[in-house]
């Protein structure tokens, strides 16, 4: 059923993300305040690369420049090689951190709601936002309105949603801060499925350091506010991730670590 | 022990109690019949004259239906533009707020100057009556869009008319309902108070007229009338938010805890 989403990347090797002395200042009450300071990253397709750092570093920030959502006032970001300066659906998925599901649109409608915006062909939708529904494990749950999802459902709909225009790019904005401990375990679990089978470039912003761990490749880890890159911490556990790793002596060492730099930026 | 009655049972308990009591008090004399004249009488009178009660109540519903359509159409149009525009937010909203308090009753003598003591003065007046809660809750209602749907909406990709009939319409239904709920229902006093006022037709004249006679049970047969209406548009308008609101109505209905359906329990599987 989702055979038609792991498309051959045309160049797998370039980089999907290139993000390049990125700086942004805000117009403040007592002058201009900076929010983020010479940030360069490259995230090469496929991999999947969590953000962490203190509250109010400018991850989100950062996260909505990628997005085209913001504008930064220096330097530069590319999405699959070009430059990104108003949303783009069909290269870049988002989720945000409260799932903001149409609370007027069943499932199924939130799903399909990208599609219907370009006027997308009805049975086309359909198809796509019901393969999508049974890529997010929720079969049967499409004729349900927000209200009646618990908040993990809401968040699968929600990715659904970011997945539907199979966009090469997914950026997810602490998208479990809000679910309880298990359900954000689960979750996780869930979205590593999701990527495995779709093989998407993801960026995911957090605070829980065990989360950062579990999911990614790669974990750059941001210092307060001006908001810079201190640290990358590549995460050598093999893939797929069992909960048992987190058991392990490596996992401690990395979550450790990363808890160090972000403990001295406090 | 004894079972709670439902609150729907006690309402209707009530309302037989105050119609018997509305029936005996002045059969026994307690309360002078000029003062309340018993139920049998007014639906007496009701059923005797209905052929004047009709026409006048067409008038009335006249009136009410123009004036219903100017609060809403103006209401909604003006609390889009200050609701949506922080410009005219800044410059008309507080100003609107205020006027939302004064007596708008003290203009329909200079409404009547301007526009005679026909429909055409009621209309007015009642529209303008109508108009402020139509246009300060639509201005609320736009106002208060949680703005992360707006920008989930502009993630994917939405254009700003895109925005406004897929988001911003959508998002601002129930409070621009309940609005109208509360102008329409605004309206119809409009109508009523200055046919009081003024006039030579309508049910609110027949109150007045058949008060300067002493007739009671005439004035009570048109209260009745005006009760009755009221009580049907507020029904209408229910209804209307019930269907148009069902992502609504059912998180409402789940909170009461009548929603016991076995189809909640397949989501305990998915988290």
């Amino acid at each position: 059923m989702t055979a038609n989403l792991s498309v051959v990347r045309d160049a797998p090797a370039r980089a999907a993300i290139e993000v390049a002395d990125l700086s942004h200042t805000y117009a403040g009450r007592e002058g201009p305040v900076p929010a983020l300071t010479d940030i360069s990253m490259t995230v090469g397709a496929g991999r999947f690369v969590v953000i962490v750092g203190p509250s109010g570093c400018g991850k989100t920030s950062l996260l909505m420049m990628m997005a085209g959502l913001r504008h930064q006032t220096a330097g530069t970001i590319h999405i699959q090689g070009a430059p990104i300066d108003a949303p783009d659906p069909h290269r870049v998925g988002v989720v945000f951190q409260e799932a903001s599901l149409f609370p007027w649109l069943s499932a199924l409608d939130n799903i399909e709601f990208p599609l219907a915006l370009r006027h997308a062909p009805r049975e086309e939708r359909r198809a796509r936002a019901n393969d999508m529904l049974n890529l997010v494990g929720l079969q049967g749950f499409g004729a349900r309105y927000p209200h009646e999802l618990s908040g993990g459902m809401k968040q699968r709909v929600s990715i659904a949603r970011g997945l539907v225009q199979d966009p090469p790019v997914l950026l997810m904005d602490e998208p479990f801060a809000a679910l309880d401990e298990q359900t954000r375990m689960t979750m996780g679990h869930e979205l590593l499925r999701i990527w495995s089978q779709t093989a998407k470039t993801v960026v995911f912003v957090t605070h829980s350091l065990t989360e950062a761990v579990y999911l990614a490749d790669e974990v750059l880890v941001m210092s307060a506010r001006p908001g810079r890159i201190i640290d990358r911490i590549a995460v050598p556990l093999p893939r797929p991730r069992t909960y048992e790793m987190m058991a392990t002596d490596v996992f401690g060492r990395l979550r450790e670590r990363i808890w160090q730099q972000i403990r001295k930026e406090g | 022990m004894m079972r709670r009655p439902a609150p729907s049972t006690v309402r209707w308990v009530i309302l037989a109690a105050l119609l018997v009591f509305w029936e005996l008090f002045p059969r026994t004399g307690i309360i002078p019949e000029l003062f309340l004249p018993p139920l049998s009488k007014t639906i007496a009178v009701l059923v005797k004259d209905w052929r004047e009660y009709a026409s006048e109540l067409s008038v009335t519903l006249y009136e009410v239906a123009f004036a219903m359509l100017i609060a809403c159409g103006a209401g909604i149009l003006a609390g889009a533009l200050t609701g949506g525009i922080a410009l005219l937010r800044n410059l008309l909203l507080p100003v609107f707020s205020s006027l939302y308090a004064v007596p708008i009753v003290i203009l329909y003598p200079i409404f009547t100057a301007w526009f005679g003591i026909g429909s055409q003065s009621k209309i007015i007046f009642a529209g303008v009556y109508g108009f402020f809660p139509v246009m300060l809750t639509t201005a609320a209602g736009i106002r208060t869009i949680d703005a992360q749907l707006l920008l989930a909406a502009r993630s994917m990709g939405a254009s700003l008319p895109q925005q406004i009939t897929r988001v911003i319409i959508p998002a601002s239904i129930p409070t621009v309902l309940s609005g109208l709920r509360l102008g329409g229902a605004l309206t119809i006093i409009g109508v009523v108070v200055s046919e009081m006022l003024t006039s030579a037709a309508g049910i609110g004249y027949l109150v007045t007229r058949y008060r300067t006679i002493l007739d009671s049970p005439h004035v009570f047969g048109a209260i009745v009338m005006i009760l009755l209406l009221s009580i049907a548009f507020d029904t209408l308008a229910r209804a209307i938010e019930r269907r148009t609101m069902v992502w609504q109505t059912a998180g409402r209905r789940q909170k009461e805890g009548e929603r016991v359906d076995v189809a909640v329990k397949p989501a305990t599987a998915v988290v």
